[in-house]
């Protein structure tokens, strides 16, 4: 093994990463374990990543170059790759491409600084799933994993989705919660299809503006909290479990319960 | 008075050039002269001195050697200062008449060994003995006869050329020499003046301009050149100063608010609970910081007119009405009401990304400054100039004398920064304007306050 390859394997390894392969073709899946890598060059943010994502019971994998990640990621099975968009040997960008032209569809999330704004362009066209501006909260790094490894198969184009007693229909554009009809504007219900679709995960502010309203900078007002009171009013009132959940400080998920 | 920098000045030097060359042509003008004006002047004392050699052998071939005798006795009874020099011999050598003695019998043309006149004789000023010019012929008799006449007319003409050139180059020369100081010394003021500005500029007196003399020269136009530099020099450094001072307000403040709150809790909090509270308000007050700095960076970005790489065709009509969906929800939660009047289609090259954020930072300064109950209306439309955007209100709107400053970085009419954001909304519209030279005005609706961009003819 290179040097710098730090394999970091937790108790529930292997057990729990053939769960993850084996649910995740099966839409939804709840919370597990997965396989991980994680290419950053910069010892204290990968440590804080190693740490957060081994206590949330993930298998993490570490390189800090460039070379020594793409050596892993095109010789391990992972189930997302967290990659650093500048790096020794090799930069982030040149990984994912090359991963991509081999094939390699392992869902990748890029991790860019503050000052590299349009990276996030050139980081989605070279086949990253999704982006994160540095420094980020561990939270939104979690969520984003989450929604990566809920992201449907291309050809799995659902019209209903189901929530404990609330439903969806895509097609017809309804919403019943216990069979009685919720009137939403267009709006709302982008937003409540987009909380259906993370099943039960969190998901923050940030990713709710950017995939709700497409938004990728961080307006100043309260776009998101608004409508997140007015969709709460008409799918939890008068009912007697509250659905759609506040996480203090991380962001909001839709539970049956 | 004449320092040595005047020699050094460029005008110096090209004047020094000028009459080095001007010298060169006047020498060689000289030389021609003299060349030419001696040949005719030799040319024609030998035509004459043939044609009085002539006419006497011409008499001696009816009247014999007695003719020649009496007609060289004659010419030397005239004293003129243009006199005769005469030599006569007959075939044995033995001279016969004549002013001239020891004379080698010689056919042809002699400019030496004729003889020499002292230079105190006639007025040419030379210190040195003349030459006497003769032409030599042997008669059919055997006699010789030698006609020959003082140089003294070619060498005086050669002189007064000398002498005419010598002092016309001469007062020439002078006189350039002074017109090349006169003109470097008035040159070397003009760069003086502005040497001087720029050190002043330097010093740190941002206020000092070159003079400018309106006559609209090179050193002028330069002048007025600098002069606009300057301006925008000290009107970026003013900026620049404000920015500093209120970046370091902007973040000065909640960073030491972040400190004083991360102090009282480790000497306070004594539960988890109040540790939490004060760990979460410590990451409120710095998310609000790197908010600040990622603003910041992006108004940069744009400014740097890097983002200009990625433009392309959009649809105007749909941003817009993005972002109308997304606050009109808002506007109705603060009692105010957002009214949407968009007309179809219109198309736009440039950043939507950026014109969404422009749109929406437009929108939200409109919601944070006006009271309930205002209405604020978003419209865009199709004009033959190209599209034309307005947001309007009916609130308070901005007092005439601020409405230039609210673009400019962290400016707020409300100089305490109570309110929410964090100063930069407008600036970052400025920015996103200027990329996609995007013309915004701000009017007076009467009341409240109406922001127009006129978008540039796609």
């Amino acid at each position: 093994m290179a040097q710098g390859v730090d394999k970091v394997r937790s108790n529930v390894a292997d057990q729990a990463s053939v769960t993850s392969k084996e649910n995740s073709a099966v839409w939804p899946q709840k919370q597990g374990s997965m396989k991980l890598l994680i290419i950053e060059d910069d010892e204290r943010m990968a440590d804080f990543v190693l740490r957060g994502l081994k206590e949330h019971g993930h298998v993490v994998d570490h390189a800090d170059n460039g070379k020594d990640g793409l050596f892993l990621a095109a010789g391990e099975k992972y189930d997302a790759l967290i990659i650093d968009r500048m790096l020794p040997g090799l930069d982030g960008l040149s990984i994912l491409k090359m991963l991509r032209s081999t094939n390699n569809f392992t869902p990748a999330i890029f991790l860019t600084t503050m000052d590299g704004i349009d990276d996030r362009v050139e980081g989605l066209e070279a086949g990253a799933d999704d982006y994160l501006v540095k420094p980020f909260a561990f939270a939104e790094l979690l969520a984003r994993l989450g929604a990566l490894m809920r992201r449907p198969p291309v050809s799995d184009v659902k019209t209903e989705i189901r929530v404990g007693e609330l439903e969806i229909n895509l097609l017809k554009r309804i919403v019943t919660r216990a069979g009685k009809v919720i009137e939403l504007q267009p709006q709302e219900f982008k937003l409540l299809e987009y909380l259906m679709r993370s099943d039960g995960r969190v998901v923050t502010r940030t990713m709710l503006l950017e995939n709700v309203w497409d938004f990728h900078f961080d307006p100043q007002t309260s776009v998101v909290e608004t409508h997140i009171s007015r969709l709460r009013a008409k799918i939890d009132k008068g009912y007697k479990t509250e659905m759609l959940k506040t996480m203090r400080g991380v962001g909001y998920s839709l539970r049956a319960e | 008075m004449l320092n040595s920098r005047v020699f050094k000045t460029i005008s110096v030097q090209l004047t020094a050039l000028q009459s080095l060359i001007f010298a060169l042509c006047f020498f060689a003008l000289l030389v021609i002269t003299y060349l030419t004006t001696t040949a005719a002047l030799r040319t024609q004392m030998q035509t004459e001195i043939r044609g009085h050699l002539t006419a006497m052998m011409e008499e001696a071939k009816t009247d014999g050697a007695e003719a020649i005798i009496q007609d060289i006795k004659e010419s030397l009874t005239q004293t003129s200062v243009n006199q005769g020099y005469y030599f006569f011999s007959d075939a044995t050598g033995k001279k016969l008449a004549g002013n001239l003695d020891n004379i080698a019998p010689v056919d042809g043309w002699r400019e030496n060994g004729v003889g020499t006149i002292a230079a105190s004789q006639g007025s040419v000023n030379d210190d040195d003995d003349r030459q006497i010019w003769a032409e030599g012929v042997h008669l059919p008799d055997g006699s010789y006869l030698l006609v020959g006449q003082d140089a003294y007319r070619l060498l005086s003409v050669q002189e007064a050329i000398i002498n005419a050139f010598a002092w016309s180059g001469g007062v020439s020369l002078v006189l350039a020499a002074l017109a090349g100081i006169v003109l470097s010394r008035g040159f070397l003021r003009r760069i003086d003046d502005i040497n001087q500005t720029s050190l002043a500029i330097m010093d740190g007196r941002l206020k000092e301009r070159i003079p400018i003399r309106g006559t609209s020269d090179e050193i002028d136009r330069l002048s007025a050149n600098l002069n606009q530099l300057f301006d925008n020099n000290q009107s970026l450094l003013e900026s620049l100063k404000q920015v500093s001072a209120n970046i370091a307000h902007d973040l000065r403040t909640p960073l030491s608010r972040l400190r004083q709150r991360l102090e009282e809790a480790r000497t306070k909090a004594n539960s988890k609970k109040s540790y939490e509270a004060a760990i979460d308000d410590a990451i409120v007050e710095s998310d609000q910081l790197l908010s600040t700095f990622a603003a910041l960076l992006r108004i940069a970005q744009i400014e740097s007119g890097s983002r200009k790489t990625g433009f392309r065709t959009f649809n105007l009509t749909d941003v817009f009405s993005r972002v109308a969906d997304a606050y009109r929800a808002v506007a109705e939660d603060q009692d105010k009401k957002l009214e949407v009047n968009l007309d179809d289609d219109v198309s736009f090259f440039g950043d939507s990304d950026l014109l969404l954020q422009m749109s929406v930072n437009l929108v939200e300064n409109a919601l944070r400054h006006t009271p309930s109950g205002t209405t604020i209306s978003l419209q865009l439309e199709h004009t033959p100039a190209g599209p034309v955007a307005t947001i309007s209100d009916d609130g308070p709107g901005i007092p005439a004398d601020q409405i230039d400053k609210v673009f400019e970085h962290f400016y707020r009419l409300d100089t305490s920064r109570a309110t929410p954001g964090n100063g930069l909304g407008l600036a970052m519209v400025s920015a996103v304007a200027k990329l996609h030279d995007i013309v915004v005005a701000l009017e007076n609706n009467n009341p409240g306050l109406k922001v127009v961009l006129k978008f540039p003819k796609p």
